[in-house]
């Protein structure tokens, strides 16, 4: 088999979603001496990508996402072992993620962050309801390079915009960009509260968070 | 705009906004383009300078009403308008004043499983409508799956489960909130035929989730079984059946996933006699964006399905801006274009 064969094999096991052939695929990659780097890269991280590109497009849903995420996953521990250390717990930057005080909605920030995380970005996940302050103080913990916001009502939609403002109290704004989300969000309410991207779905939020980060 | 933005846009733009709306629903759906004439006369509805269009003499289609009569006397932050009113009084106002040609009655909560309870009432009020109302009068409401998880309901919440990683046993929540779903939905038309109701109309379907809608089917082709002639009318929730259970199939289609023109044939096949689609406005895009769109996924529907569709118009859905009150202009001009175009049976 080729490499290119053994990257396709891995990639269409992580779109099937299934633990199992995710593992084989990757057992099968190690036999032929390719580099765990390699594999993950061109296989796996296709495939998720893959996954997020048929998941825009309705033809798969939140349980696939989440299976296939657990796949591959599985399938990157499995490599662990023969990776060097510091690549291992590499990741590509660190975002802080939630919906904001006052929305309960939690769905599809849930998905933005497991696509985020799938894509090697290391996600803190404030969950829905989150004080706004509690943003501000995740960032400084963590050293978070960006927030990403969902509000998913017209009512909640401000808060996006007061945490802007305390980024800015508060002398991280220059630090950390800022994506915002939600149905009633638009490109035109991220410009007018001056938030550095709009994402309108899952996939789009990992290409513009690789777009401002990388 | 799809948000309610005013804006201004040559003939031009116009049409291009029409092009790239129709482009995105052929590719998402993979059904056929709207043909060239289609499209000039979408762009002669849209440039149409009254303030108000209507279909032309003799396209004239049936209007049929959800929401029950809370577009009145609702005042919860809902779509009504808070006039102070009995149901009754409701009803018969929409078949008297507003020229409904059905109509349907609902309960404020508008959910199937909120009904249970207060099944005597509601039982009481169809009799008392029917005594007075020569339309059709329904029983409306929504099937609404959600209210059947934690907190609301008996089965844990598949959205705590899934964010521990228990899919499995997600999807197992759904199969028994499905089954309960159905059971309910089954058991109060009973009683609402027993009242004198001319039928059921099914508002929402798939509202949450692929699950909402196998519990919906199987409850249509249980009533069809019992009633052959009792009116069933199916109304989805969105354009896209959304696989929250991800697996779930009616007659051997998996339904997450399914397209208008693909949810069309299961619920004739479940037993409704009339099919409400629906394509969801996308808010940053255009008016004209979103007409062409909603046209293109609407035709494609009306032409796979075996039985009449009336087409969702309303706030954010049919190309109508998502606003609470949406302007006259755009929803004239909407449901013409699906009479005129897209062929729909009604509204």
């Amino acid at each position: 088999m080729s490499k290119e064969e053994t990257f396709k094999l891995l990639s269409d096991a992580v779109v099937s979603c299934k633990k199992d052939a995710v593992l084989a695929a990757v057992e099968k990659a190690k036999s032929e001496g390719i580099e765990p780097a390699e594999i993950i890269e061109k296989g796996l991280a296709s495939g998720m990508n893959s996954v997020g590109i048929m998941f825009e497009r309705g033809k798969l849903f939140l349980p696939h996402v989440m299976m296939a995420a657990g796949a591959m996953e599985a399938g990157v521990k499995l490599l662990e072992a023969d990776m060097p250390k510091d690549a291992a717990k590499k990741k590509l930057a660190v975002i802080v993620n939630g919906t904001v005080e006052g929305d309960v909605h939690d769905i599809g920030k849930s998905i933005v962050s497991t696509m985020l995380q799938s894509s090697g970005f290391e996600v803190h996940d404030l969950g829905r309801d989150v004080p706004l302050q509690d943003f501000i103080d995740k960032v400084k913990e963590t050293g978070a390079s960006m927030v990403g916001m969902s509000a998913l009502m017209t009512t909640t939609l401000p808060g996006q915009r007061e945490v802007i403002e305390m980024l800015k109290e508060q002398g991280l704004r220059d630090k950390v960009k800022v994506m915002v989300g939600g149905a009633p969000a638009t490109q035109t309410w991220a410009d007018k509260i001056g938030a550095d991207c709009y994402a309108e779905n899952a996939s789009e939020a990992v290409a513009r968070a690789k777009e401002l980060l990388l | 705009m799809g948000d309610g933005k005013r804006v201004y846009l040559t003939k031009e733009q116009i049409l291009t906004d029409l092009r790239d709306g129709m482009a995105d629903a052929v590719d998402l759906g993979d059904i056929p383009e709207l043909s060239g004439d289609e499209l000039d006369k979408l762009m002669d509805i849209i440039t149409m300078p009254s303030r108000m269009v209507g279909v032309e003499a003799g396209m004239e289609v049936p209007v049929t009403h959800d929401i029950g009569t809370i577009r009145l006397d609702g005042d919860q932050g809902n779509s009504g308008v808070g006039i102070p009113s009995s149901r009754l009084v409701g009803c018969m106002v929409h078949e008297r004043a507003f020229g409904a040609d059905t109509m349907e009655l609902g309960h404020i909560d508008y959910s199937f499983k909120p009904v249970k309870p207060v099944i005597a009432q509601e039982m009481q009020t169809m009799e008392v409508c029917q005594q007075n109302m020569i339309i059709p009068l329904l029983y409306g409401a929504m099937p609404n799956m959600g209210l059947y998880y934690t907190p609301d309901g008996p089965f844990e919440n598949p959205g705590d489960l899934m964010k521990a990683f228990k899919i499995q046993e997600a999807q197992e929540s759904m199969e028994h909130a499905a089954k309960h779903l159905t059971r309910d939905i089954v058991w109060i038309m009973q009683r609402m035929m027993a009242s004198g109701a001319d039928g059921v109309n099914f508002d929402t379907v798939g509202a949450a989730g692929d699950g909402d809608m196998y519990a919906s089917l199987h409850a249509i082709e249980a009533l069809r079984k019992q009633y052959p002639d009792m009116y069933i009318e199916a109304g989805m929730a969105g354009e896209l059946m959304l696989g929250l259970h991800g697996e779930m199939a009616y007659d051997g289609t998996v339904l997450a996933g399914l397209w208008p023109h693909q949810q069309a044939p299961l619920v004739a096949k479940a037993g409704a006699n009339i099919f409400g689609p629906v394509v969801n406005t996308n808010t940053s895009k255009s008016f004209a964006w979103n007409l062409g769109r909603a046209v293109t996924f609407v035709k494609a529907a009306v032409k796979a399905s075996p039985i009449p569709c009336h087409v969702n118009m309303g706030m954010g859905v049919g190309g109508i801006p998502m606003l609470e009150t949406p302007t006259i202009d755009a929803v004239s001009r909407a449901s013409k274009a699906m009479v005129e175009i897209a062929n729909v049976d009604g509204i």
